[in-house]
Order: structure tokens, then C-alpha cells, then sequence
């Protein structure tokens, strides 16, 4: 890695600050998204601002019925509430399936979904729940978070400070992972509300992590995998690489669609 | 900046640099070559060590970020001279070939068994384990060397009990 | 022989005396190892597949923080460094022999450390940056601009044999360095034209890279006062790499001293010398400062010599009840951009017709350039890849002829009572049970059951498959061997010639050697890997080493006996005659006297001894032997696949193998475990892929090379068969290959069964869930027209 200046706020005011001094800076909290990318040279930050000793970023809570996650929460501990589980069990089970148990215990939410990579899986929770992401400015509604291939809605030195879930129904996540990267070719968070069923897709966008409207229709009026019958993913907005084509994409959306449906309550992984 | 922790049990501080890997202080600053480097992508394990008590790869943290806190590497297992659990069952079950990936594989076994709620099975051991590569074994005797350190620490938990 | 004695340690699941060190962070790799004063260096490669260098600018990185110079191939040009001694042409006794075309000699390519007129595969290397810190030195080779222009290149190794396609070198008209025919080409061709049936099959067995854990390092240093140079580096055999270094550095060979001590994973990789390992000694004298690489994972992708790349087309003859009458095969093996190594081809060429009696066989063999790392030996070099080929042929023959795949095989076995069988591209298999094998295993696998087994899947959604796959494998090797063996007052220490890199030698050769001497396993210590103790030897590779160690510790172990009488004989004022040796003891005869090693050690350095038996208590024996064994087995594995996602389970995997005389069955069996594990991982997802429209390598890291894991392997059903080769004292095959040979084989055979309801399509290797899907995909429409 290149040399760069550190620096670790202990508030959020300090942290603003830090930024303010350096504009060129990187925020970093488990570093296991930032780290690997300036390894390879991709990124070259010259100063890191560390938000990982923030006391009020980190914890999970119930804020007026809803699951607020610090942005600072490890993986790991979301996986294990006993709060998460009880409330959104899918989503303590996707938070369980990212990565392996080390990356899930300096892996953040906030991390993760600052970076917006394709084939994350908190995106899809996301957006599948209709989460609002709350940063120290303001507050993005999951459907005006992401904007395209790691790319967010977030302005130059905008902190995430935690992400409420709101509590649904049903929920359900279901992906199939690359032999390789172990990253997901095509995950699927699906969630009923009252306010109807959002299916969301990660891993297979080209764009990143979309709804698919098509799905939600159809289970707004018949919430059972049989209703998804004869419907199928459009394959040419799709991601291609080596382990899959657009065509396999848009297939495997609908099987992980399925199955998450014949699943609910469940976080469930294939490969 | 200086940075200060809890080594094996020993207080360490030194001056360092905020840019350098947890992973290189430890080999290179503290002279500790057991934790091992083996990829650039955070997915081989070779360099798995505890921080606070969580499996953690320190390729891909600072050493700042350890700052405060209680680190173990596979130098502080054994106690007294005497070998932990998990390093004998690896000796008594071939469970290492050229050893390379043996210190964070070690390290990644203490973990997944000192936080597993009920006893674990292979399956279990092959799902957890997915964070650590291995080149040499083909991982069998691996998971056999775990399940038989599981049941020998969960039977000398019970007896303590 | 031995075949009549009673063991006390071999045999024995004896745990490793090299764990300690290893369980508790002591271990000693080459980035272990810091000089005072070292610099780091690392290496501007070419980003482009063929170029010819037209300038290169140091300015920039020279004005970078902590650089301290910049090497390129005009300052190897001008220190008259000369090339890397590859010597890739196998030539022991019983190697097949390959020629250019036409016969000749065969061109080889140049391997300089650094070029200085083209670049012939992404990733060479072509200058090397040395500063201060690891970091600094990778931000000044960054820096180091460099002037191509480039020039047409080819990737593929079919593509490179054509005559317009872009040459290498201007030496080699269509880039094929080998063309070598063997077998009776007239009875061959006879047999096929009265055969009843015609079999053939063209197939890829694709390039892999060995990817040890241990990521490739070097540590070089000069001393000036001494005019020696010292390399720290994991290696397959240090004695060669001295030898090879010294012969291109221009320097007495005694004036280089290469230390390999724990060596994490070879697998073939770190057989040959990497131009690195030059660089850092040659930087180190011209710096005057040790010089230290390490390379990232993925330059290791990159630049790790790679593995495998053979096409191979294969036929076979049968008559009209499936006896096999003849076999034809051509197989093409792509060395990359310079040859390395033509093990694999040559390896393979003499094991064409698998475990089968086929009477009558040609086999082409050729090798190409192409503008690609180069490839050498990797796991069971050019083994699995004719296994292969041989065995998914029966496979098919069986399927289209409606022959039983098992009943197929079992008539065309080499029996027992053949052996030694020498096969018709003249390889003489020196023993084995072929058929018992194959018995044994269908036992252990539960093959009767399979049916029950399919029908249960299919209702939870899977298809249920079973592959099958017998194997011959050879082991060779380099055949010369030495040993020296020292009694000490508190043990015996071993120096021997052997590297391993988790073979586990320390324990094995101690087992042997402590039989051998009488003496507890404890009390002996294997000495590896420092060339200023260990004079000579053939490294490790092919499976070779337990063979020749234990043969040359007998040879050696006899003539310290015999030292050890003659010492005793002195002792008691007796004839030698009179002097028994029997289990670590020396007795005189009628008399109650007498001595252990440990007592005969003590008075060996006593001045007053006869001239003759002054020296002290050791012997230094060499051995070389060139007759090749070959380990043999056979192989199941059942699979299930998700027929909606094409993602695959192994569900079983068993093997019987013939090792020979098993010296460690704890050792054995871990070998036959990895070795599975890196068969599997190239069947299932393992490929280094190369982009055909640019040419670029796009399998850079562990985020798009799929490895063998915890969660996608099974555990193993494994038996150890020991059918004793006649051709060395303990009978050894090999153990560390076997594993491997049959892998592939066997999971594509597991796929071909799975696949066989949707009309049997070709497939290739890798078989990721996208190819198996896109095969069930591509065949149903047919499969639902019939």
C-alpha cells in the first residue's frame, strides 16, 4: 500500500473535522472493504479517517419499532441479536452468510454499503425491506440509496451513521455464490409489509442492486413461489463474467427467488 | 503514531507508521513470524490471529486499529510449554503438511470452538471453516483434528463444571 | 530385499517430528528470514502478451523515495549473466525420448533473467527496482516507463501450430520445439481398419497454477570478504537450484550456498528457478546490501511456473466383444513462452494406454510456444492428463457401444500374472493388482447401491451420479541420490539430498533409517536443505523421494554396519567375523559384550584407531537408480447436482491405491488427500484463463481462481493397497501423486453419468455450475424431442 496519513476521531464532530482538513480522505471502520481495494492499488486515499472508535455508531437498537443498525455494528453481531433474529431473522441470517466468520467480525454495514459493491448482500436487505440509510445529514430512503456499479447517494464526506430496518412480515434471502470469490451471482431479498412485497436483487445488476417489479407484482396479489411461474428476469441488464452470463443470472434470480419464498424467516446459500 | 497492546499477554508499544498491516507489525515489527501472509484478497487465512477474543484476518486491519486492544497469535497458544488442544489434535491427526497455513488455520479452530453454543459436527466445521484455505491436506484430516479438539475442550468444560 | 523383516517404525502412523515447530508459529519460511541491511526489490513486468522492447526510462523511479537502482536486461547483458540452465529435455534411462521435428535437438528458448529485446508473455518480467522498503520498491517499479512494440501474439496452443500464426521465435517456423512419433505405426494403423469399432475423442485438459500457500520469496546476499553468495529460498531441491544459479551467475558452484528449509507447498511450482532468485543474488553483490522479494498472490497467478495445458486426441479400437485391439493418440502440450520443462509431455507420452492391456499404439508428441507463462511440472506432471483421456474414452466407448463401463474395463486389465508388463509405447510396469484394485474399490464405495441412491435424489430434486477411473502413474525422478549418515554420541543424524515442502521426511526417513540401524525413531534426525551441508541430491519431485532415500539409506546403512563391525571388532580385540549386528546392537560372538552406535561413537575420533577405521562413525553412500515404478489404483467418486442451478456436491469419494511399500500410512494418506483435492479443484472450478481477444491472463487472484475449500470437498475414503516393487530394497512406489493421477478423470466420468440423460454432450474442464447448467440447458430441447 501507498503511504497515507491516520487519523481516529473519537466523536462524530471529530470526525467531520478530520475530513474537513483532508477532503481527499477515505472514512474506514472494519476496513475490510477499503483495505483490499487499496492493496491492489485501486484506491489510493492519502489519508484514512477511522470511524471504527465512535461509541454512537456501533449498536443495534429498537428505534419506534424498527431495527436501527449502527454503522459500525460488525456483521457478526448482527447475525447474533437476539433482537435481529427475533424481529428480521433473514436479516440476521444474510448478515451471518457475508463473507466467512472473519471478515464478519470487522466487516460493518456501513462499510459495506458505502462501497456498494454488485454482489454485497446488505444492499439487497436494503432495499428488500425498504430500509432508510441515516447519515449526519440526512436521511435516504433504500430506494434513493443506491445509484449505480459502487456508486451511492452519499456526498463527498457524508457519514453513515446507522440504517433502520423497518420490521416486515415475512422476509426471506436466498443466493447462489461464485466458486471463486464466494461472492453472490445472484441474491434475492424478498420482504411483505404492509405496505406490499418488495423483491430485491443483488449480485446480478449491472447497475447494482435493483427491484424486480415484475416479481413484486405478482406476489402482491398471490405471495406463494407458484405465483412466480412463467415470469423470468430480463437477461440484458445483467452482469457477464467468467462464472456467469446474463442468461444464468436472470435464471438462477428466479430459482433463489423461489426458494427464498419456500423459505421464509430463512437466510439461505448455494453454490 | 504510537500504538499500544496487549501481545500474548505482554504489553507492547511501539512507533509506527498509521499505514502498516496489523499483519506486518506483527511479523516484521515484533520479529513474530508465526502469523503468515499468504494472499492479497483477504481469503486464504493464513493470517488469522484473535483480537479481543474474535477471529480476525490481520492482512486487512492496521495495526493503529489494534490499539487497546488484547491480541493472540499462534505463539501464545501453548501454556507453560504445554501445547493447547487444538495444536496437539493437529499433531495427532496430520492435520498439517508444509504448515503454512497452519497458524491461522490453528487460530481460526481455537475460535470457531470457543464459540460454538452446542457440539460441532462436520458439517458445521466445513461451513465455518470456509475463511481458511489449505493447499496440502485436502482438509480432511483438519476437520477431524477439530471435531476431536471440539470434543476434548467440551469434555474438559463439562468435568470443570 | 527386505522383504522379510519385521519393522518396528515402518509401517507405523508415526505423528510428525516436524509439527512442533510447525503448530506454534516456528516454522522457518523464506520471509522469515531477514538480513541486517536488506533491501527489497520487485519487478516491472510486461503488460502486453509478445513486444519488443524499444526503451526503457528509470528516471522516474530512480527519483522515487528509498530506490536505490533500477536493473534491466542491458545490465544482465553487460555482467554477461547467462541463461537459466532449465535443462528441460528429460533424459534418465527410462524417459520417453523427445525430439525436435524431425528429429534433433530440441530448442528450448531462452530464459535470461531479464530480457533486453522482447517480451513474450504477460507478466515477464524486464527490469527490477531495489529500495529501501517492499512498498517503496513496488511504487518505483510502477514508475519505470517502458517503450513497447507490440507484436502478434497466440495463446492458444492449437492456434500456435498453425504456419501464419505469430512465432516466438524466429529459430522455430510453427513455434512446435517437439515432434516425436512412437509405436508401430503400420500394425497400429492395421489393427484399426479390421477393428469393429472405432472410438475417439479430442479433449483439453486446461492450464492450471499450483497455488502453494507460501507465496514465492527470495532473500539474496553477497559476502565480498568471502565471495560467497547465499540465497534463502523455498525450492524442489536446493543442490539444483545452487548448481543451475552458479552456472548462470558464472561463479563456482561452491561459492553459492541456497538454504530451503520449511518450504510452504510445492506441487511442482518451485521445481525450477525462478529469475528472481538470480536477480537478488546478482543485485545483493552490485548493491552490495542483501536483496529481498516476495511476490503479491497475484503476481504468483501471474508468474508461479504454471501447470498442465495438454490437447490430446485420442482412439481406440475395439473388436466386436470390447476387447481393446490398438490405440492412437496425439497429444500437444503447451510450454508457454520458453520450455521449462517437458516432463509432463514426456511423462504422459509413456502412459498412454492407461491400466489396460492394448497391444498396439502410436502416439505423436508434441510441444508448442505460445505466448503464455511457461508451464513445468505440476502434481503427477502430464499423469492425470493421459488418465484422462484414456479413461473417459472407455468411458465412451462404453456408453456408445453398450458395453458395461466396469465389465469393459475389467476385460482389458493388465492381469498379475503379465507383470512385468511393458506396454506398446515401451513402459515396463514393474507390479500391481489392477483388477483387485478395481474390486476393492466398488466395494468400498458401495457400488451396488448407486441405483437405490439415484432413485432417492431424484426426489429431492438432484440428479445422483457415480465416475469411475482406474490409473497407472509412473514415478522417475531425478536418479541420483546421496546420503550421509553421522552417530553422534545422542543420536544419528541423516543428511540427505530430498526437499520437501510437507512430505514430511523428517518422520518417514527416520523411520526408515531407524529399522535400518536398530535404533529408536526418536534418536534419528533428518538434515535437509542447506547446501553447505547437503552436498548433493535430486530434490523432490515426481514422487521419487521415498524410493531413492530408502535405497540409498540401505546401501548406506549397510556400509556403516559394516564400519561399525570393524570398529567393534578393534574394540573387543576380535576377528569381524566374529562381530553380530542385530537390532542396533554389535555383539562379539560367544562373549557378553556389547555396543551401541552410541558406544562405538565414542571412541570413533580416537587418534590411536588403525588408519582404516579413523574418521569417525559415518559413511557418505551415492546411489543412482533409473528404473521407474508405478503407483496404481483405482478411484470412485459419487456426486449430486442441483439441477436448477447446475451447483455440484461430491458426496463420495473413495480410492484404493498401490503405494508400494507404505512407509507411514499417516503421511500416505495425507498425500492421497491434497493430491484428490487438486484433481478435483481443476475438474470443478480451477482454469488459467487467458482472454482471446487481448491475451490477457483474467484469472489474477483468489477472487476468480476457485480452489478446492472446507465447504466444497468431502471426506475421503481412502485404502492403502502394497503391492512390493521388486525394483528397490523396501519396495516403495510412490504415494504423493496417486491422489491426483485419477481426479479429474473421475469426476468428469461422475458428470458424463449425470449428464447422460440429456444426451451426453461434450464437456471441458473447468465444469463450473454455468457449464454443467448450459449443458442440461443446450441438450434438453433434443433430450425432449426423442
Amino acid at each position: 500500500m501507498q503511504p497515507f496519513q491516520y487519523r481516529r476521531p473519537a466523536t462524530l464532530d471529530e470526525a467531520r473535522r478530520a475530513f474537513d482538513s483532508e477532503p481527499e480522505a477515505s472514512f474506514v471502520a472494519g476496513g475490510h472493504t477499503l483495505l483490499p481495494t487499496m492493496k491492489q492499488g485501486l484506491a489510493r486515499p492519502p489519508a484514512l479517517v477511522d470511524l471504527g472508535r465512535i461509541a454512537e455508531l456501533r449498536g443495534i437498537r429498537d428505534e419506534n419499532g424498527r431495527i436501527a443498525i449502527g454503522a459500525t455494528t460488525y456483521h457478526a453481531d448482527v447475525a447474533s441479536s437476539v433482537l435481529v433474529r427475533e424481529r428480521i431473522p433473514a436479516l440476521a441470517g444474510l448478515a451471518g452468510s457475508i463473507g466467512d466468520r472473519h471478515v464478519r467480525n470487522r466487516g460493518t454495514i456501513g462499510g459495506s454499503l458505502a462501497n456498494d459493491d454488485p454482489a454485497a448482500d446488505y444492499p439487497a436487505a436494503v432495499l428488500g425491506l425498504g430500509a432508510t440509510v441515516v447519515t449526519d445529514r440526512r436521511e435516504i430512503a433504500g430506494d434513493d440509496f443506491f445509484v449505480s456499479l459502487y456508486e451511492t447517494a452519499l456526498e463527498t464526506g457524508e457519514i453513515v451513521t446507522r440504517v433502520v430496518f423497518p420490521v416486515p412480515q415475512l422476509a426471506a434471502y436466498a443466493k447462489f455464490r461464485s466458486a471463486a470469490s464466494r461472492f453472490a451471482i445472484a441474491g434475492v431479498f424478498i420482504a411483505r409489509t404492509g405496505e406490499g412485497v418488495r423483491v430485491a436483487v443483488t449480485g446480478a445488476g449491472a447497475s447494482g442492486v435493483f427491484r424486480a417489479r415484475e416479481l413484486e407484482y405478482a406476489l402482491n396479489k398471490d405471495f406463494r413461489a407458484e405465483a412466480l411461474d412463467g415470469l423470468s428476469i430480463d437477461p440484458s441488464g445483467l452482469l457477464e463474467d467468467m462464472n456467469a452470463t446474463p442468461e444464468y443470472r436472470a435464471h438462477l434470480t428466479m430459482v433463489m427467488a423461489r426458494r427464498a419464498l419456500q423459505n421464509p424467516g430463512h437466510a439461505l446459500s448455494f453454490k | 503514531m504510537r500504538v499500544s497492546m496487549a501481545v500474548n499477554g505482554e504489553r507492547v508499544s511501539r512507533e509506527v507508521e498509521g499505514d502498516v498491516l496489523l499483519a506486518t507489525f506483527l511479523r516484521e515489527h515484533l520479529g513474530m513470524t508465526g502469523t503468515h501472509v499468504g494472499c492479497d484478497t483477504t481469503q486464504c487465512g493464513c493470517c488469522v490471529v484473535h483480537l479481543d477474543g474474535r477471529s480476525v484476518k490481520s492482512c486487512t486491519m492496521l495495526a493503529v486499529q489494534a490499539d487497546g486492544c488484547a491480541v493472540t497469535t499462534i505463539e501464545g497458544l501453548a501454556k507453560g510449554g504445554e501445547l493447547h488442544p487444538v495444536q496437539r489434535a493437529f499433531h495427532e491427526n496430520h492435520a498439517l503438511q508444509c504448515g503454512f497455513c497452519t497458524p491461522g488455520m490453528i487460530m481460526a479452530a481455537v475460535n470457531l470452538i470457543e464459540t460454538a453454543q452446542t457440539p460441532l459436527t462436520e458439517a458445521k466445521v466445513r461451513e465455518e471453516m470456509e475463511g481458511n484455505l489449505c493447499r496440502c491436506t485436502g482438509y480432511h484430516n483438519i476437520v477431524k483434528a477439530i471435531l476431536a479438539a471440539d470434543a476434548e475442550m467440551r469434555g474438559q468444560h463439562a468435568a470443570a463444571e | 530385499m527386505l522383504q522379510d523383516k519385521v519393522f518396528k517404525a515402518v509401517g507405523r502412523p508415526l505423528p510428525r517430528k516436524e509439527d512442533l515447530r510447525l503448530i506454534t508459529g516456528k516454522g522457518r519460511f523464506t520471509d522469515d528470514f531477514s538480513l541486517p541491511g536488506q533491501a527489497w526489490a520487485a519487478m516491472v513486468r510486461s503488460p502486453h502478451p509478445h513486444a519488443r522492447i524499444v526503451a526503457i526510462d528509470e528516471s522516474a523511479a530512480l527519483a522515487m523515495p528509498g530506490v536505490l537502482a533500477v536493473y534491466t536486461g542491458a545490465d544482465c547483458a553487460r555482467d554477461r549473466l547467462g541463461h537459466i540452465p532449465h535443462n528441460p529435455v528429460p533424459s534418465t534411462q527410462y524417459d520417453m525420448k523427445l525430439t525436435a521435428p524431425g528429429g534433433g535437438e530440441v530448442f528450448i528458448g531462452d530464459n535470461r533473467l531479464l530480457p533486453d529485446d522482447r517480451v513474450r508473455h504477460v507478466g515477464e518480467a524486464l527490469a527490477m527496482v531495489v529500495a529501501e522498503t517492499r512498498d517503496q520498491a513496488q511504487a518505483g517499479a510502477e514508475a519505470v516507463e517502458v517503450e513497447y512494440d507490440e507484436l502478434p501474439w497466440v495463446a492458444d496452443s492449437d492456434q500456435a501450430t498453425h504456419a501464419d500464426a505469430p512465432k516466438l521465435y524466429d529459430e522455430i517456423p510453427n513455434n512446435v520445439l517437439v515432434d516425436t512419433s512412437f509405436g508401430d505405426k503400420a500394425a497400429t494403423d492395421a489393427a484399426f481398419a479390421l477393428a469393429a469399432h472405432v472410438v475417439s475423442m479430442k479433449s483439453h485438459v486446461g492450464r492450471v497454477t499450483g497455488v502453494p500457500l507460501e507465496l514465492r520469496a527470495a532473500l539474496g546476499s553477497y559476502d565480498a570478504a568471502t565471495g560467497r553468495y547465499t540465497l534463502y529460498a523455498g525450492s524442489g531441491g536446493a543442490v539444483r537450484q545452487k548448481r543451475e544459479l552458479a552456472e548462470l551467475l558464472g561463479v563456482d558452484p561452491e561459492t553459492v550456498r541456497v538454504l530451503s528449509f520449511d518450504v510452504g507447498g510445492n506441487f511442482g511450482t518451485r521445481n525450477r528457478v525462478y529469475v528472481e532468485f538470480g536477480l537478488v543474488l546478482w543485485a545483493s553483490r552490485k548493491l552490495g546490501r542483501p536483496v529481498k522479494f516476495r511476490a503479491e498472490r497475484t503476481e504468483a497467478f501471474l508468474t508461479d511456473y504454471q501447470g498442465r495445458d495438454l490437447v490430446s486426441e485420442v482412439s481406440l479400437a475395439l473388436d466386436k466383444d470390447g476387447k481393446f485391439l490398438a490405440m492412437r493418440a496425439s497429444n500437444l502440450s503447451n510450454v508457454g513462452s520458453r520450455c521449462v520443462s517437458l516432463s509432463p509431455l514426456s511423462k504422459g507420452s509413456g502412459l498412454i494406454t492407461g491400466s489396460y492391456d492394448i497391444p498396439l499404439a502410436t502416439l505423436r508428441s508434441r510441444a508448442v510456444f505460445t505466448n503464455t507463462m511457461p508451464t513445468q511440472a505440476y502434481r503427477s506432471s502430464g499423469r492425470p492428463e493421459v488418465t484422462f483421456a484414456i479413461e473417459r474414452l472407455i468411458d465412451k466407448a462404453a456408453r456408445t457401444l453398450g458395453f458395461d463401463r466396469i465389465e469393459l474395463r475389467r476385460r482389458n486389465l493388465v492381469a498379475p500374472s503379465q507383470m512385468p508388463y511393458t506396454n506398446a509405447v515401451g513402459s515396463t510396469y514393474d507390479s500391481g493388482t489392477y483388477e483387485a484394485n478395481m474390486d476393492r474399490v466398488l466395494e468400498l464405495a458401495d457400488w451396488p447401491g448407486v441405483a437405490a441412491r439415484k432413485r432417492e435424489a431424484r426426489e429431492r430434486g438432484k440428479i445422483l451420479a457415480v465416475g469411475f477411473a482406474n490409473y497407472v502413474e509412473s514415478s522417475i525422478g531425478a536418479p541420483k541420490e546421496r546420503t550421509d549418515i553421522l552417530v553422534r554420541l545422542d543420536g544419528i543424524e541423516i543428511v540427505i539430498g530430498t526437499q520437501p515442502a510437507g512430505q514430511g521426511h523428517e518422520t518417514s526417513f527416520a523411520q526408515v533409517a531407524a529399522d535400518l540401524l536398530g535404533v529408536p525413531f526418536e534418536s534419528v534426525t533428518i538434515t535437509l536443505g542447506d547446501t553447505d551441508v547437503v552436498s548433493a541430491g535430486g530434490g523432490t519431485h515426481s514422487g521419487r523421494s521415498m524410493r531413492h532415500a530408502s535405497t540409498v539409506l540401505a546401501l548406506a546403512s549397510e556400509d556403516l554396519i559394516a564400519k561399525g563391525r570393524a570398529l567393534a571388532a578393534h574394540a573387543l580385540g576380535v576377528a569381524e567375523e566374529a562381530v553380530q549386528f542385530e537390532d542396533g546392537v554389535f555383539r562379539a560372538g560367544e562373549r557378553n559384550l556389547t555396543y551401541t552406535w552410541s558406544d562405538l561413537a565414542r571412541f570413533a575420533d580416537d587418534p590411536s584407531l588403525p588408519e582404516q577405521l579413523r574418521g569417525g562413525l559415518k559413511v557418505r553412500r551415492d546411489n543412482e537408480m533409473h528404473t521407474p515404478v508405478f503407483p496404481n489404483g483405482a478411484c470412485v467418486c459419487e456426486i449430486e447436482i442441483d439441477l436448477e442451478t447446475g451447483g455440484l456436491d461430491i458426496v463420495r469419494y473413495t480410492t484404493v491405491d498401490d503405494v508400494g511399500r507404505c512407509i507411514n500410512p499417516l503421511i500416505v494418506h495425507g498425500q492421497t488427500h491434497g493430491g484428490i483435492a487438486q484433481g478435483v479443484g481443476q475438474a470443478l472450478w480451477e482454469q488459467c484463463a487467458i482472454d482471446p481477444s487481448s491475451g490477457q491472463p483474467v484469472n489474477g487472484s483468489l477472487m476468480d481462481y476457485g480452489m478446492p475449500r472446507f465447504d466444497n470437498m468431502p471426506s475421503y475414503k481412502a485404502e492403502i493397497a502394497e503391492v512390493l516393487s521388486p525394483t528397490n530394497p523396501f519396495g516403495v512406489k510412490a504415494g504423493g501423486e496417486g491422489g491426483t493421477t485419477p481426479a479429474p478423470a473421475v469426476i468428469v466420468s461422475a458428470i458424463e453419468d449425470a449428464l447422460a440423460e440429456f444426451g451426453s454432450p461434450h464437456i471441458e474442464m473447468p465444469l463450473t455450475p454455468l457449464k454443467i447448467w448450459t449443458a442440461i440447458q443446450n441438450a434438453r430441447p433434443r433430450a425432449s424431442a426423442e
